[in-house]
């Protein structure tokens, strides 16, 4: 088990490289010319202009410039911001907040996904399965920012029971509204996997055995249902986790959570190379252990799954 | 300061030009105020909404609105301007010249910057200097270029830091010699690249724009970076602009409409930017504590004089007139904008001193079908258009809005000159520009220009002038260039804009640009408060603003 972490560890230095490497360059090949966006199109002095292509190395090809951001990153030095601030406080700021954000958003989805799941499977073709099924799909099929803004207006501006935006703080609390709009798509997607999963498991052999031995129907769905049902689910919620931190921008925008969606999407209009990067780095390292642990909990939840 | 372009979600900054998302507008008569302060409450704390400053707040590298509206309350300058844009004397005592081009500047004795430190005149001189500096690389460092000795400092590799034309006579005392006389001159010292630094700001000025320390009616005491920045009242302060609330809290939003829900839900007081999807609605929904008035800013398009067809010239000047007249701009406002801008009249804005809605040769700013068709078809007369040739308009695609009004304009050039227009997107500012400052455009686009100071100059200097560093079509022409040196020379402003607004007669023959409309400020305001008023710039008046 350690030398198998030990190894998938490792593997992050290759695809953290790779990553940063082929990120670097989409933006370095996105056309349009930051210098000249600065400036707002008002007049610029050459003497300016250059001072500022120097500063951020814009005046280099390509693989100097990646060159100097890695060496710089060996020091951990994450560069700096059109604004001239370093992009490790822009991080140190939008990280924590969204991972907040995120992993609500996953606590939601995950916890009443499952309940929801289980119930709906143990009672396939019943009033409580119709219902989810069809309360899903809606869910499914409309789009995330209409879900936000129309949450934000019933619960923040009519009924006032939550602000419309969150303040800067970002705290657990604020964040339960956005968290609800950004795991609801998910929540309807695990609701369904653990369903079907559950419905295959429950007509398996050893639930039929369980059920035989005079097992309670709870600890028959409990521990012989639920825990074999539970591994598409989880492989899910470990990929997710990553899209949920990466993927917020719409949801940040609307309750104006200061995250790491809106620092990257406006990092990619500016053609800020250093925030992009960064950011697609951190997102990366998440993506890889979130699947390290999901691929532990394999082991966890099914004893015939082993690390050597 | 530019425009913001962005709009939508980002602050992105900004743009010239470019831009719907501006923030604000302005109006000397703003609706139902409330008037008077007194009865308001002076301790409330008020909320408005900005975007993240793009910079360290240093004045001279200070460039857009998110940061030039709490510049403009931590500092103050020689002068600054007043609602309707006149200017104030703020610092000054007096500002003297004969010529236009030698000024006596003599400052107010006794004022202080926040940190207790003097206020003299050395403190503008070398501020100045700063911006100036090639080795500086201010953003604004171009509003010195008219200052005596302003190119050994700004060239590339500069050995002097300092400019010969300003001069230190006593503590109270300075003196600045132009290049050439500038009759305007006055008028630019309270733009935010005019403010004075105390002596500490130039160690490390990094960190000073970090922590701001100035001399306006308010300080900066917190800056929570894309989150807040907060402003306390500046007891040290005395001057006009004295702030009749207990301090500002701005927030930054990421967009307007989360914005606007925080305002229509009581959590926001001021907002200086009605979202594109809330303006059929935002009159309704704010009643009397709505405004929508013009400021000094317009849109435009501008069709580069080095496309073929269009160079300067009798076939350019042609066409330009014929897709001018072949625009029905009062169509686009009501559609568009649910009629929230203003016709343009002229090239520059209303609100500034010499406006005029009536100069020789403006009807070309009129739709007209007919003239237009007639235009173009003697222009063709000159030398052919290829009737499947396309006239594309540029617009960058991060703006909110912009698409739909390029569009629209679009689709008049279609209908009334039968010609192939298209709206050509652009996927970013930044490419945009980029295509714009490197002459690669393959046919119109869409600028526009929010004055910096109240001027009519200001609007003509930059962007028409012969290699001004904002002409983006290339336009030149010498009569212009002289009209404009001549109004420059004026001593008597008046004299000065009669001269301008002669020299804008000839635009409205080439029309470097051709101008839509004037832009307007759609803003709103709480239950919590009294006294909103938008400025010239279409920034609202922040330290008249008082609690209910």
């Amino acid at each position: 088990m350690l030398s198998f972490t030990l190894k998938r560890i490792a593997q992050l230095i290759p695809v953290f490289i790779g990553a940063t490497l082929l990120v670097y360059f989409l933006v370095f090949a996105t056309p349009g010319d930051p210098i000249a966006a600065l400036s707002g199109g008002k007049p610029m002095t050459p003497a300016t202009e250059a001072a500022l292509r120097a500063q951020y190395n814009l005046d280099q090809p390509f693989w100097i410039q990646y060159g100097l951001y890695l060496k710089n990153l060996v020091t951990f030095d994450l560069g700096m911001s059109f604004s001239g601030q370093p992009v490790a406080d822009l991080l140190g700021r939008a990280f924590p907040v969204t991972a907040r954000l995120a992993i609500l958003a996953l606590l939601i989805e995950g916890v009443f996904g499952i309940i929801f799941g289980v119930i709906a499977g143990m009672r396939k073709g019943k009033f409580f399965d119709s219902t989810i099924l069809v309360a899903s799909l809606i869910v499914i099929a409309v789009p995330t920012f209409v879900l936000g803004f129309v949450l934000q207006f019933v619960i923040g501006v009519k009924l006032e029971w939550a602000k419309p935006t969150v303040s800067g703080a970002g705290t657990w609390s604020e964040l339960i509204l956005p968290a609800m709009v950004l795991g609801l798509v998910s929540l309807a997607y695990v609701i369904r996997l653990t369903r079907t999963s559950v419905i295959e498991n429950k007509s398996a052999d050893y639930v039929r055995t369980a059920t035989a031995k005079g097992l309670s129907r709870n600890r028959v769905v409990r521990v012989h249902v639920l825990r074999n049902s539970l591994i598409p689910v989880v492989t899910f919620l470990g990929a997710d986790l990553g899209s949920l931190m990466g993927g917020a921008i719409v949801t940040e925008g609307i309750f104006n959570v200061p995250g790491v969606g809106n620092l990257l999407y406006r990092a990619i209009l500016k053609g800020e190379t250093p925030t992009v990067v960064a950011v697609v780095g951190v997102l990366v390292i998440v993506f890889v252990i979130a699947n390290l642990i999901v691929d532990m909990l394999y082991a966890l939840l099914d004893p015939r799954i082993r690390y050597a | 300061m530019r425009i913001s372009h962005a709009s939508k979600a980002v602050a992105l900054s900004a743009a010239l030009a470019l831009t719907l998302s501006a923030c604000g507008g302005g109006s000397s008569e703003t609706p139902e105020g409330n008037g008077d302060a007194q009865a308001g409450d002076t301790s409330y704390v008020v909320s408005a909404n900005t975007t993240e400053p793009q910079n360290g707040l240093l004045p001279a590298n200070t460039n857009e609105v998110g940061g030039g509206r709490v510049m403009d309350l931590i500092f103050t300058g020689l002068v600054s301007y007043t609602a309707d844009g006149k200017t104030q004397n703020e610092l000054a005592e007096s500002i003297e010249t004969t010529d236009s081009q030698n000024y006596t500047i003599k400052i107010k004795s006794g004022q202080t910057f926040s940190d207790g430190s003097p206020v003299t005149a050395a403190s503008f001189v070398d501020a100045w200097n700063f911006g100036a500096a090639a080795k500086n690389a201010q953003l604004n460092s171009y509003f010195f270029e008219s200052i005596k000795g302003y190119k050994e400092v700004s060239a590339e590799n500069a050995k002097k830091d300092t400019m010969e034309g300003l001069k230190v006579v006593d503590d109270t005392t300075f003196t600045v010699e132009l290049s050439q006389p500038e009759s305007d001159f006055p008028l630019r010292l309270g733009y935010t690249a005019f403010f004075p630094l105390p002596e500490a700001a130039f160690e490390d000025p990094k960190a000073f724009g970090e922590k701001p320390v100035g001399n306006g009616p308010y300080t900066l005491a917190e800056w929570n970076h894309d989150v807040n920045l907060k402003l306390e009242v500046n007891e040290k302060y005395d001057g006009p602009r004295k702030a009749q609330n207990g301090g500002i809290d701005f927030k930054v939003y990421q967009s307007t409409d989360s914005a606007y829900q925080d305002l229509i839900s009581g959590n926001l007081d001021v907002l200086d930017q009605v979202p594109p999807s809330q303006l059929a609605s935002y009159q309704s929904d704010l009643g009397d504590r709505s405004v929508n008035s013009p400021y000094a800013g317009n849109a435009t398009i501008t069709i580069p004089g080095y496309l073929d067809h269009f160079k300067q010239g009798e076939e350019g000047n042609l066409r330009r007139a014929a897709i001018s007249q072949a625009i029905d701009r009062q169509l686009v406002i009501d559609k568009v904008y649910q009629g929230g801008k203003v016709i343009a009249k002229d090239f520059t804005a209303p609100v500034i001193d010499g406006y005029s809605d009536s100069i020789p040769g403006s009807e070309v700013l009129t739709f007209n079908a007919e003239a237009a068709k007639k235009a173009w078809a003697d222009a063709d007369a000159i030398s052919k258009w290829d009737a499947d040739a396309e006239l594309s308009i540029g617009y960058n695609v991060d703006g909110a809005g912009n698409k739909e009004y390029v569009e629209a304009v679009v689709n008049q050039l279609k209908n009334n000159l039968g010609i192939n227009a298209v709206a050509k997107p652009y996927s970013s500012f930044k490419e945009l520009r980029e295509q714009v400052t490197e002459r690669k455009m393959t046919g119109g686009f869409r600028t526009g220009w929010q004055a910096d100071y109240p001027s009519l100059y200001n609007f003509l200097g930059a962007l028409y002038g012969t290699g001004a560093g904002s002409n983006d079509g290339d336009y030149s022409n010498k009569e212009f260039d002289a009209k404009l040196k001549e109004g420059l020379a004026a001593t008597d402003p008046a004299a000065g804009a009669e001269i301008f607004n002669q020299a804008q007669e000839i635009l409205m023959k080439d029309l470097p640009a051709i101008p839509l409309w004037y832009q307007a400020v759609q803003g709103g305001w709480s239950e919590n408060v009294s006294n909103v008023e938008f400025g010239w710039n279409g920034v609202p008046l922040y330290n008249e603003i008082a609690g209910k």
